[in-house]
């Protein structure tokens, strides 16, 4: 019987979480390694979901909830560094030398956000009104304002799409996918607190891709007249006010653009995992070119590593919205009981 | 005269590096210092060579449009595909230097004055700026102070140590001759005397062409420099 076997899943957000109470559900041991002191991952910070405006709250409550009914066993401020297959089993540790064992793993680790003082040039770090997107979600989660450094209202407010995305400056060509959507999200919240303020959104491509997310932008056009410009952003400078003077083209026009804003928004990437480097010691899990953890098939299997009897869960195999990683979490679920069963002596 | 053009342009080395694909995302006019002051947009040049666009491409090089770049490369630290549209450009000076297109515009003839004194200087003294050369009355633009300094111009080099014209060590010396016979062999060996000719003959040919000769039907150059300076 596989309900004996026992299941460890590497990170406590919502891949995590799903694939760890989908296969609870089913009756099998699992136990959920979480480096935080509380579960829910990077959705913890956030105010709202594109493209509906619904409450991550929500979903991670439900989450935690499905994982206390199922019975998995939760375990926190504790970061796997190591997975290694002894006697048939995995042995997973961490820095300390706590050692879990297990029938089958799941690295579920997620994503790290691109560092935008990397991008030294839109002034992240230096200049007090530039703000990352992540930043934007805090504040509104905390304080449901925006205001500026010298607290008050910005009445213009630029957003610049794919910071640390589709730039081989960053090492990181790929796109987000979910940085758009998520600048027209936090555009129409701004102009719902800030109705008399502009707001531009810089982009290079719009990538629209989820049902709904294009009618959102049409939504944004014209509901609350936010303003679209096709022009990578090349530079901000800080003027004598504090506020920020961007150079970018508007390509479309053909003419190099100039203009003030009193507040930055960057739209910041999703990047692999830092300790995606550290699983594929000690077993043949692979990365791929990107630093994403790479599945042997990504259009019939994105949930199987590359080392048999390790599957991959949500964001650590590329970027992904929401529905979409807890969708993909609980596939991975549904491969680890096949797996099991298939190995079940 | 533009026959094998699409050709010339592609197997230039400095376009393999400079253009890997564009994605036309503006990053390059939006740093570029010259975009502010010109009517000159870095990103559509990219995209016109990019496309091997016949037309497009001969009126770049027949154009003042490639002239007004300043060559900082601020460009190359931005591009997101490490394309580099400074060395585009400089891949269509050459063409339009090599296929004597540089004589229809108005940028692209002062390529004569360039050489002229640029030119010149480094052959002739072993600089590319010799202040005897920066004659106030064609240098308007050096103003008052400079008018002074080039008529006291040995007395004022001795006052700030420079060793202007003279032999031995120093800032500003002479350049002797066994230097500057090894600098023009450089020029020959390296292409650059050949290169200097090639202006030399289309400038000749558009000062013929607007009637600038004299009594002998040849080019008049002092004639076609001046009007440069004017033009």
């Amino acid at each position: 019987m596989i309900k004996n076997k026992h299941v460890a899943i590497i990170g406590g957000g919502i891949a995590g979480m799903e694939a760890a109470a989908v296969l609870a559900k089913q009756g099998l041991k699992v136990t959920l390694i979480e480096k935080e002191a509380i579960t829910g991952g990077k959705l913890n910070d956030w105010h709202h979901l594109f493209p509906d405006f619904f409450s991550p709250k929500t979903v991670i409550d439900n989450l935690i909830a499905k994982t206390n009914h199922s019975g998995v066993n939760v375990v926190y401020n504790t970061e796997i560094s190591k997975i290694e297959k002894l006697n048939g089993r995995f042995e997973l540790s961490d820095e300390r030398d706590t050692k879990f064992y297990s029938d089958a793993v799941i690295i579920a680790s997620g994503f790290r956000l691109f560092d935008a003082t990397l991008k030294e040039e839109y002034g992240y770090g230096i200049f007090d009104n530039v703000i990352t997107s992540v930043d934007f979600e805090k504040l509104m989660k905390t304080e449901g304002k925006l205001l500026t450094a010298q607290k008050t209202e910005p009445k213009r407010i630029a957003i610049i799409h794919c910071v640390g995305s589709r730039d081989a400056k960053t090492g990181n060509t790929y796109c987000s996918k979910v940085c758009c959507i998520t600048g027209i999200k936090q555009a129409i919240e701004i102009n719902k607190i800030l109705p008399d303020s502009e707001i531009y959104c810089f982009y290079m491509d719009l990538r629209l891709y989820g049902l709904n997310f294009d009618s959102l932008y049409l939504h944004a056009q014209k509901q609350h007249k936010i303003q679209f410009i096709r022009g990578r952003l090349s530079e901000i400078a800080e003027r004598f006010d504090k506020s920020l003077q961007l150079k970018t083209e508007d390509t479309l026009q053909g003419r190099p653009l100039r203009i003030n804003v009193d507040t930055v928004i960057l739209l910041i990437g999703m990047e692999p995992g830092a300790s995606n480097n550290l699983f594929t010691k000690n077993n043949k899990v692979t990365i791929d070119e990107n630093g994403f953890m790479k599945p042997i098939n990504m259009h019939e299997n994105r949930n199987s590593s590359t080392h048999d009897g390790i599957f991959l869960a949500g964001t650590v195999i590329c970027p992904m919205a929401v529905n979409e990683s807890i969708e993909n979490a609980r596939a991975a679920a549904f491969e680890v009981i096949s797996y099991l069963e298939k190995n079940k002596l | 005269m533009y026959s094998e053009i699409i050709k010339n342009l592609k197997t230039d080395v400095r376009l393999t590096e400079a253009l890997q694909a564009c994605m036309n995302c503006g990053i390059c006019t939006a740093v570029c210092p010259a975009a502010e002051f010109y009517e000159y947009d870095p990103r559509s040049i990219a995209v016109s060579v990019q496309s091997e666009n016949r037309e497009k491409i001969i009126d770049l090089l027949e154009s003042d449009t490639i002239w007004y770049c300043g060559q900082c490369m601020s460009c190359k630290t931005r591009c997101p595909r490490n394309n580099c549209s400074g060395l585009i450009i400089s891949v269509l000076r050459k063409l339009s230097q090599e296929t004597g297109a540089f004589t229809k515009s108005r940028m692209g003839r002062q390529q004569y004055l360039i050489l002229k004194t640029i030119g010149n200087n480094i052959l002739s003294r072993g600089y590319c700026i010799h202040p005897t050369t920066v004659v106030p009355e064609t240098h308007p633009e050096q103003g008052p102070v400079w008018k002074w300094i080039y008529e006291n111009m040995h007395d004022v080099y001795a006052v700030v140590g420079a060793n202007l014209d003279c032999d031995g060590p120093g800032t500003m010396r002479k350049i002797n001759s066994i230097d500057l016979n090894e600098l023009n062999n450089i020029f020959i060996v390296s292409g650059g005397m050949k290169f200097f000719d090639t202006i030399n003959h289309f400038s000749k040919l558009k000062a013929i062409e607007m009637g600038m000769v004299d009594e002998y039907g040849e080019a008049d150059m002092e004639k076609y420099t001046q009007y440069l300076l004017q033009e």
